[in-house]
């Protein structure tokens, strides 16, 4: 775990790899991204409030609190979700390296490359499914089970929304691994 | 097919993706799929979003973004650095005070932050610079801080504490409680050593004066004025009220543990923007992109996790191998003692987090039937897991350290974490022997319950 331990927003590069054809479809992720991360600390922000406000609204005008932990359940979720594709942009899916450093350079690559397909497939089907769940929530008008009763095509909606931009951002970084194993060997400059 | 066969395809494929090196999210999210592919009826792929949405939608969860908030706030402030000057001065007359002073700094910034890696960089970066240049020992200094670090995440409010709450299906409440006098019994042998380690370095300093003459920096004395000391309080005190005010928002029965981490990112961030002046956008939105960076990967390792979890379920795997540790009658004591052996093993690869949910299906039913209370054991595990950031080869504090201090040599600052490792583990012993260490106080604060270890 590595809470709040970089400072400022990393830079995200589009990979030189990345096949001309996909370039356009990188630089409007890129932009997409910011707009997510924008939207991510927005809902924060919102969920804080409206947690505070559920504890004050109980003490201060003995109010029941009856949709606040749903709406703060909305609002993280979204966020969770909808900057997924930011977080892969920089890499910052943690995953076990420790063997990577074992493998030759040219059966790295692979590795590498192989790994991004894994996410890639799982991704993408996880969207289809999103997809899926969204539109059947969607036709049937389906609430949560609370007296609140707020339609579950919204949280649906925005986890199908972020798979899929996770998926996108996955297989621009796919093709430019690809584009990568195609080219020389280390040691040549490319 | 077997149940063995089953498992142990289970178990070989989980290994395989996992070090394969995909993000573990990913990599646990396609173990589950497969395998739901290959032996699940055909309606449950249909199902597997839905699944994903349902563990993930609990507020108890959902206040990890909120915790990791408040969190960085602090963090990114000047607070550790604050709070590590104002303990300087308080401890300064004691023998060995600077160690004791960033013992007490990194369990007060834990507490309030929650988070490990972020307490070393917080406290580390004023804290390790400032006892090598009284003369402290590198591989000293290095350790007291990677040590203190894992504090964050036994003292409340722990992220790994929410995880084993709603794995284990116990109060949170209670758990943070309990983890209260073990963060305590810590700090206590954190700082014991920290004196006799102290002495012994002063006595080699004093041998070394007087046969060469050259006086290291461990051998001057300082002392600070009360004028001094007083005047640091204004900028520590506002923290410490915000600490205690969750606190009492909590057990007081004024919110609920996800109220609070709410109320606490809103207070916290608050409070930079009174005392640090941090309240521009710019300033903030630091704060937030790294809050969402890192939530993101730990709700979706989260979510992921729990997808395999109820897949290793619904395949009967993690029941059939909790039967099968129960079928073999070990001595309760061996039992927990294989179970903590285990913890570590895993604590060498993989974060807390993940360790928790993919082993809860797992471990915690044996240890039911064997009688312990899964309250104290989560205390138990989650010590044992913080030795896990501190030893080698993933853990994490060090690297945060060696971020810190880059001159100091790795394996100096490995050998100077060992003895705190030990410290760990004997406090693990002690609440083994004296469980009360953990479950006084929730049984004091919310009534006591029937198991006992």
């Amino acid at each position: 775990m590595t809470h709040g331990m970089d400072t400022g927003p990393a830079a995200v590069r589009i990979d030189p790899d990345t096949p001309r054809l996909l370039q356009p479809l990188a630089r409007a992720l890129l932009w997409v991204n910011q707009a997510m991360v924008a939207l991510g600390m927005v809902a924060l922000l919102v969920a804080s409030l409206v947690l505070t406000y559920s504890v004050i609204s109980r003490y201060v005008m003995q109010a029941s609190t009856d949709w606040q932990d749903e709406a703060a359940v909305f609002c993280l979720v979204g966020a969770t979700f909808l900057c997924g594709a930011f977080v892969q942009a920089l890499r910052g899916h943690v995953g076990i390296e420790a063997i990577a450093g074992w493998l030759p350079k040219s059966l790295d690559k692979l590795r590498r490359m192989l790994v991004d397909l894994l996410s890639v497939l799982f991704c993408s089907f996880f969207s289809w499914k999103s997809w899926t769940l969204f539109h059947e929530a969607w036709i049937e008008h389906q609430t949560t089970s609370s007296s609140w009763a707020p339609p579950l095509a919204i949280p649906y909606g925005l986890m199908a929304a972020g798979m899929t931009l996770l998926s996108l951002q996955l297989l621009v970084q796919l093709s430019a691994r690809v584009n990568a194993l195609s080219k020389k060997l280390p040691g040549t400059i490319q | 097919m077997s149940m063995l066969t089953l498992g142990l395809l289970f178990g070989a494929a989980t290994l395989l993706f996992m070090f394969s090196g995909a993000p573990i999210s990913f990599a646990l999210g396609s173990v589950a799929v497969l395998f739901m592919y290959l032996f699940m009826p055909a309606s449950a792929l249909n199902t597997v979003t839905q699944n994903v949405y349902e563990e993930m939608a609990s507020i108890t969860l959902l206040s990890i973004p909120l915790f990791i908030l408040k969190g960085a706030a602090i963090g990114k402030s000047r607070a550790g650095q604050d709070l590590y000057a104002a303990m300087h001065v308080w401890m300064g007359r004691i023998p060995g005070g600077l160690g004791i002073a960033n013992v007490f700094a990194c369990a007060l910034f834990a507490a309030m932050a929650g988070s490990s890696p972020a307490t070393c960089s917080a406290i580390g970066s004023a804290g390790i610079p400032e006892m090598r240049r009284r003369g402290y020992s590198p591989g000293f200094a290095a350790g007291i801080i990677a040590a203190g670090g894992t504090l964050g995440i036994l003292l409340p409010p722990s992220v790994t504490m929410i995880l084993y709450a709603v794995a284990a299906e116990q109060s949170l409440g209670r758990l943070f409680l309990a983890g209260i006098f073990p963060g305590v019994l810590l700090v206590a042998l954190f700082a014991g050593y920290a004196v006799v380690r102290y002495r012994k370095e002063y006595r080699l300093a004093e041998a070394e004066f007087l046969r060469s003459g050259t006086a290291s920096a461990l051998l001057a004395h300082e002392t600070f004025s009360t004028r001094e000391k007083f005047e640091m309080l204004p900028r520590v005190v506002p923290f410490v009220l915000l600490l205690i005010g969750v606190m009492v928002a909590l057990y007081g029965g004024f919110a609920t543990p996800s109220e609070t981490a709410g109320l606490g990112a809103l207070l916290a961030l608050a409070l930079i923007a009174v005392i640090y002046g941090v309240w521009r956008p710019r300033d903030v939105a630091p704060i937030l992109t790294a809050t969402l960076k890192e939530s993101t990967m730990l709700m979706m390792i989260i979510g992921m996790s729990l997808l395999f979890s109820y897949v290793m379920s619904f395949l009967h795997i993690s029941q059939s191998t909790a039967e099968w540790v129960v079928g073999m009658h070990l001595s309760r004591w061996i039992l927990l003692a294989t179970v903590l052996v285990m913890v570590i093993l895993l604590g060498f690869f993989l974060p807390p987090v993940s360790i928790i949910l993919m082993t809860a299906p797992i471990i915690l039913p044996p240890l039911k039937a064997a009688g312990f209370d899964l309250i104290w054991f989560g205390v138990l595990m989650t010590i044992v897991m913080e030795t896990g950031l501190i030893h080698p080869p993933v853990g994490l504090n060090i690297f945060v350290i060696k971020n810190i201090a880059p001159d100091i040599p790795l394996n100096e600052i490995i050998w100077g974490v060992l003895p705190f490792v030990v410290l760990m583990l004997l406090a693990v012993v002690l609440i083994c022997v004296f469980p009360g260490i953990a479950t006084a106080l929730p049984d004091a604060v919310m009534g006591a319950v029937a198991a006992k270890p």
